[in-house]
């Protein structure tokens, strides 16, 4: 009788740390979010512009900003979860975020995992390198040393042909790690974003960082699970009126010191 | 739950998992031979009669135990740079895996040579044996025998945290995982093959150590 009863005790404290530790399960629909009082976001906290880390470790970007414009217009607070490039996906996946808004490009392979709402923001995947070094095109980058993070955009593009031109590419796990990388002379250029040679001449001035080649122009949309269909129809509402009402274009005039373009719409 | 399991991709993308797992093996294999070294020199450098030495050695192994291996491998991919030394990712990672070995190593080392009874070493003395002699044929083996078992799991857990230079883009098992993964966004499918694989390489390597043990010591069974 009393083995029983320490064992049901055992089995209730547990149970109750399992409760603890467990990660909070994701709403399916817009009106879970809203009687949970609170939106869980996947954001990108290692990309200049689009996602870092603020000095009092709360996200801080286009991304956040948005994802909180979104909070804002559900009523409802916002939670951040940190993802990578490479587990964004999987985050979504296992239900562990409501939505991704983490530099998120649009794609037919994506779009076979999970829905995309119209785009937010217009972007570029672009290879970035000091103005000394000669790159003009693709074939210039035989035999250099190309930096990318691991499954994003820029790693989609080269690897089909980083063998056949000899592209020594390196995949990193996040841009920040990628972006240090090319700093510290360990890579010759990196795969990133439009705007990052900016925040790269601010913090390693004398090397002046440019533009050399845009693999493809890209924009980001927020991702969900397929079949929401109820939070796929708001997240298109809230985008087309943010971008009407000039929220997001002083959002955009914020990070990327740039107006709002002209997003396309599907 | 309706989710779809889909080994496919994992079996396409194979030959690429088999390649990071050799570029694990050898990186493993190289660390722990490496790692054994410093870790016997650094034991007796901090055993040493020059007080030097001895800080110089405990400075070492206070320093790595007590830090993260991650930022050990951050450090010597991206920082070391700023004094002159760039290394290639496996080079780098091949480094602060030995630096980490080493300094766990010392302290089972250390611990071995402790082991050996003093009246071993006395009769070595009495013997005229020189230091390196009395090291050489009187506390090698028996300190390498007593610490066998320690330093085989110290090895397995050298090569378990290998996983993590995959941030500075060394493409060993767990770097080629998580490229497929973010290429076919089937993590469950790849990740529970790479687990399996890990699995593997554990139990090879504690069976080569096991035939190790069983060469290295062979005249000690019949005592």
């Amino acid at each position: 009788m009393r083995a029983q009863r320490r064992w049901a005790a055992t089995f209730l404290v547990l149970s109750l740390l399992l409760l603890l530790v467990a990660p909070p399960l994701a709403a399916q629909t817009i009106d879970e979010i809203i009687k949970r009082g609170k939106v869980i976001v996947g954001v990108n906290t290692t990309t200049p512009i689009f996602g870092l880390a603020g000095p009092d470790g709360q996200p801080e970007g286009y991304d956040p900003d948005v994802a909180r414009l979104a909070a804002k217009y559900l009523g409802v607070q916002v939670e951040f979860v940190p993802v990578t490039g490479a587990n964004r996906l999987p985050f979504l996946l296992t239900n562990r975020v409501d939505m991704v808004i983490a530099l998120f490009g649009i794609t037919p392979e994506r779009a076979q995992q999970i829905w995309f709402s119209i785009p937010y923001a217009t972007e570029a995947a672009v290879l970035v390198a000091p103005a000394s070094r000669a790159v003009k095109t693709v074939d210039d980058l035989g035999g250099l040393r190309v930096g990318v993070p691991r499954g994003a955009m820029q790693d989609l593009i080269l690897t089909p042909q980083a063998a056949a031109k000899k592209i020594n590419l390196m995949r990193f796990d996040d841009e920040a790690t990628a972006l240090q990388a090319l700093v510290s002379g360990q890579i010759d250029v990196v795969g990133t974003g439009l705007l990052v040679n900016r925040t790269l001449n601010r913090n390693d001035p004398g090397k002046n960082y440019e533009v050399k080649i845009v693999l493809r122009p890209l924009h980001f949309g927020i991702g969900i699970r397929r079949g929401q269909t109820e939070l796929l129809q708001w997240l298109n509402t809230f985008v087309y009126t943010i971008k009407n009402n000039g929220d997001l274009d002083a959002i955009s005039r914020k990070w990327r010191q740039l107006p709002l373009e002209q997003l396309p719409v599907f | 739950m309706d989710y779809v399991f889909q080994f496919g991709v994992v079996w396409r993308d194979f030959p690429a998992l088999l390649l990071g797992a050799w570029l694990t093996v050898r990186l493993s294999a190289l660390a722990m031979g490496l790692g054994l070294i410093v870790g016997v020199a650094t034991a007796l450098a901090a055993a040493s009669r020059w007080r030097a030495l001895c800080a110089l050695a405990r400075v070492y192994v206070e320093a790595i135990r007590n830090t993260p291996f991650l930022v050990q491998v951050l450090f010597v991919y991206l920082g070391l740079p700023s004094i002159g030394l760039r290394l290639r990712p496996d080079q780098a990672a091949l480094l602060a895996m030995v630096i980490n070995l080493g300094a766990y190593a010392t302290e089972i080392v250390r611990a071995g040579i402790k082991a050996v009874p003093a009246g071993q070493l006395e009769a070595g003395t009495a013997l005229g044996l020189s230091s390196w002699q009395l090291f050489r044929h009187v506390v090698w083996l028996p300190a390498l025998r007593a610490i066998f078992p320690a330093l085989g799991s110290q090895f397995i857990l050298i090569m378990l945290a290998s996983s993590v230079v995959s941030v500075i883009s060394a493409e060993e098992l767990t770097a080629v995982a998580d490229t497929l993964v973010a290429r076919h966004f089937r993590s469950f499918e790849v990740y529970l093959v790479v687990t399996g694989m890990y699995l593997v390489m554990c139990l090879a390597f504690q069976a080569a150590f096991a035939a190790i043990h069983r060469t290295l010591f062979a005249r000690w069974r019949a005592v």
